[in-house]
């Protein structure tokens, strides 16, 4: 970037010595003004809308178990229109939202040539690290609960509401199960923390974005594909991805909150391992740009 | 110079937070397998331990293995969506909880969460991908549920004719029996006779507990001409309170555990009594049932308890680990016979067809009758002569 002897308009860097709660304050603002974002936040509650419509519309009946979890039940209860949602929208489209918030978070400021004036600044590399994490984490929050509501909203527009059916075959109150939904979205936000710091090591190798964002989506499409080949069954409960689909379990009843545990542990796992190699990569990094 | 030992202090994260990553995962399980020491015990004092048992009420978490050579069965997963679509489904839901059921627990592994309040009431949930499959038993009421189907099953217990063999006649026909750790045990200590060889094996840990390991191995002996498939069966006792925790079926000629059932987590409070309190959902296609039909039986390969017509009773031959059991023609239900996977899991041998595994043999002679045992299947073909 050689127009860098001016300061440009960077993303974060707006004062020169800030605390780091406001550098936090401004990356997520940044984050949420971009209009990707918006784009990507509008195309996650479109899942729910579109399942929701296409529903609707339709004359026939499904048989139960037919076409995704939960979906014969959507036309008699709105409120599964966002376990239906949920289900569709894990394996692959809320990964590719977290691989292009996350892999752009060091890359998108070095293609910019913005990475250096931020470290200006004496933010730290390490907190700087901190804040974008905090950033993409937030994203998955966000995106979550983006779908969640908006399939209770549209399932609720839609459909009659009533007591849910759980997997177990008991019936909750509808305050009961909005309680549930937040809870399966906690599940999926914590579920998504690994690879958002995977993706966020991948950002600090390359100053293209768009290679860490791809690369970010590829390993969690590799990660499923590892998940389903029998000969690896040692190495599945050790996958970021193994867990994804285990918010099944806080549809049952008594609530089973282990698959929530061991979810949470292996993500842990993954933050810790790559949150070291994302340190260790961005700190001793030549900056250029 | 200075910088060289900035860099090689800033890779050092890298190098030592996935080693300790690596480490914990490792030792973690190491440690719950730590030596146990309990004071020893001869088999009749455990034996003793099982029997004065006064646990009755519990819940717990159950996993269900079975490594007998078989191609994966895992019906529940999704991977295998169009073997489960050539089971015949039938409209009436009867068939989730019967036959679908018992091929699968012979392959692959499951997950149970089992409640039992006394006697009378207890749920075993079946954990299937999205799905979950129910047993309720509640005094005379017992309720089939499986939410993949959104069918419920309602069975009334006759109470008049001795309501407690009902139940058990009941339970023998439905996975529970597979689902319970204790049952299972049950079972085998009425086997015992003198056939069996009885130890008490190394001390263990299991589901948080110290065990005692009751390990029965076939006598190989001359005399008895024991030819058993089963190198043994191991049970592990709790020492505290006496119940079962886990059973552990060894074949000949195989490390891995050819069954294997067990608490990975138990809890001996009293479940919630909400729980055995079932009502269907208001959407669900709810079938009455008064009883099961004898042939229906999930466990089709055991010796049936129940009293059906003279041509359907099963002859059983031979003792102890080498019985026989034979299944005339007409006890066999068509969806059974007639099961397209029937032809995917035997092969054709000498007079018919037979199914091998590392534990039990089953051969269909070609007059439709049906032997099993947990014998080679010399021993079958030759009892069908």
């Amino acid at each position: 970037m050689s127009s860098s002897e001016f300061l440009p308009q960077t993303q974060t860097h707006t004062r020169a010595r800030v605390g780091g709660w406001d550098l936090l304050g401004s990356e997520i603002s940044v984050l949420f003004r971009r209009r990707r974002t918006w784009a990507m936040l509008a195309a996650v509650a479109l899942i729910p809308t579109l399942l929701a419509v296409a529903v609707r519309l339709s004359s026939s009946t499904l048989d139960p178990g037919e076409g995704p979890p939960f979906l014969d039940r959507v036309s008699q209860n709105g409120l599964f229109v966002g376990f239906t949602a949920m289900v569709v929208a894990i394996p692959l489209f809320l990964p590719l939202t977290i691989g292009v918030v996350a892999g752009d978070t060091i890359a998108g400021e070095a293609s910019l040539g913005t990475l250096r004036y931020l470290l200006v600044a004496p933010t730290g590399r390490v907190r700087l690290l901190l804040i974008k994490y905090a950033g993409a984490a937030l994203f998955c929050l966000v995106a979550t609960l983006t779908l969640t509501v908006s399939g209770a909203l549209i399932g609720a527009a839609l459909f009659p509401v009533g007591p849910v059916t759980l997997l177990s075959g008991d019936t909750i109150s509808v305050t009961e199960s909005l309680w549930r939904s937040l809870l399966v979205a906690a599940y999926v936000t914590v579920s998504l923390l690994g690879l958002s710091m995977i993706g966020l090591f991948i950002s600090t190798l390359t100053d293209v974005p768009v290679g860490a964002m791809a690369a970010t989506i590829v390993v969690s499409v590799v990660a499923q594909l590892l998940d389903v080949i029998p000969q690896l069954d040692w190495l599945h409960p050790w996958l970021f991805s193994h867990y994804w689909l285990g918010f099944a379990d806080l549809l049952r009843q008594p609530l089973d909150l282990g698959s929530f545990g061991q979810n949470a542990i292996v993500q842990v796992c993954y933050v810790a391992v790559f949150g070291a190699l994302a340190y260790s990569r961005f700190v001793t990094k030549d900056i250029l740009s | 110079m200075k910088l060289v030992s900035r860099n090689s202090l800033g890779w050092l994260p890298a190098l030592v937070v996935p080693a300790v990553v690596v480490a914990a995962v490792i030792a973690v399980p190491f440690q719950a397998g730590a030596t146990v020491d309990l004071p020893s015990k001869t088999p009749e004092q455990v034996l003793a331990l099982v029997n004065d048992s006064t646990v009755s009420a519990f819940s717990g978490t159950v996993e269900q293995s079975a490594d007998l050579g078989l191609p994966s069965l895992d019906l529940s997963a999704g991977m295998s969506d169009s073997m489960s679509k050539a089971l015949p489904e039938s409209t009436d839901g009867a068939i989730p909880l019967g036959m679908t059921t018992a091929l699968e627990l012979l392959s692959g592994s499951h997950e149970f969460r089992l409640y039992v309040g006394g006697e009378s009431q207890s749920r075993v949930q079946i954990k299937d991908h999205m799905a979950e499959r129910d047993i309720v038993h509640n005094g005379s009421d017992v309720w089939l549920y499986d939410s993949s189907t959104n069918a419920a099953i309602h069975l009334s217990l006759d109470l008049e004719a001795s309501a407690q063999a009902k139940s058990a006649e009941l339970k023998s026909q439905l996975p529970t029996d597979l689902a319970n750790p204790a049952e299972l045990a049950e079972h085998f200590l009425d086997e015992l006779d003198p056939s069996t060889t009885v130890s008490v094996g190394t001390d263990a840990r299991i589901a948080g507990r110290n065990v005692y390991q009751l390990v029965f191995t076939p006598r190989t002996n001359e005399t008895l001409k024991t030819d058993t498939l089963v190198a043994s069966v191991s049970i592990a006792v709790d020492s505290a309170t006496g119940l079962p925790l886990q059973v552990t079926v060894l074949a000949q000629g195989q490390t891995a555990p050819a069954v294997q059932v067990g608490f990975t987590a138990i809890d001996f409070a009293a479940p919630n009594a909400g729980l055995f309190d079932f009502t269907p959902p208001a959407t669900a296609t709810v079938t009455e049932q008064a009883m099961p039909s004898p042939t229906e039986g999930a466990t089709g390969d055991q010796p049936g308890d129940h009293s059906p017509a003279a041509d359907e009773v099963p002859v059983v031959t031979g003792a102890g680990w080498s019985t026989i059991v034979e299944v005339p023609a007409a006890a066999m239900p068509a969806e059974v016979t007639d099961n397209p996977l029937l032809d995917q899991l035997t092969t054709t041998v000498d007079g018919g067809r037979a199914l091998t595994t590392s534990l039990v043999t089953v051969f269909l002679s070609n007059d439709g009758r049906v032997f099993t045992g947990a014998v080679p299947l010399a021993a079958l073909q030759a009892a069908a002569e």
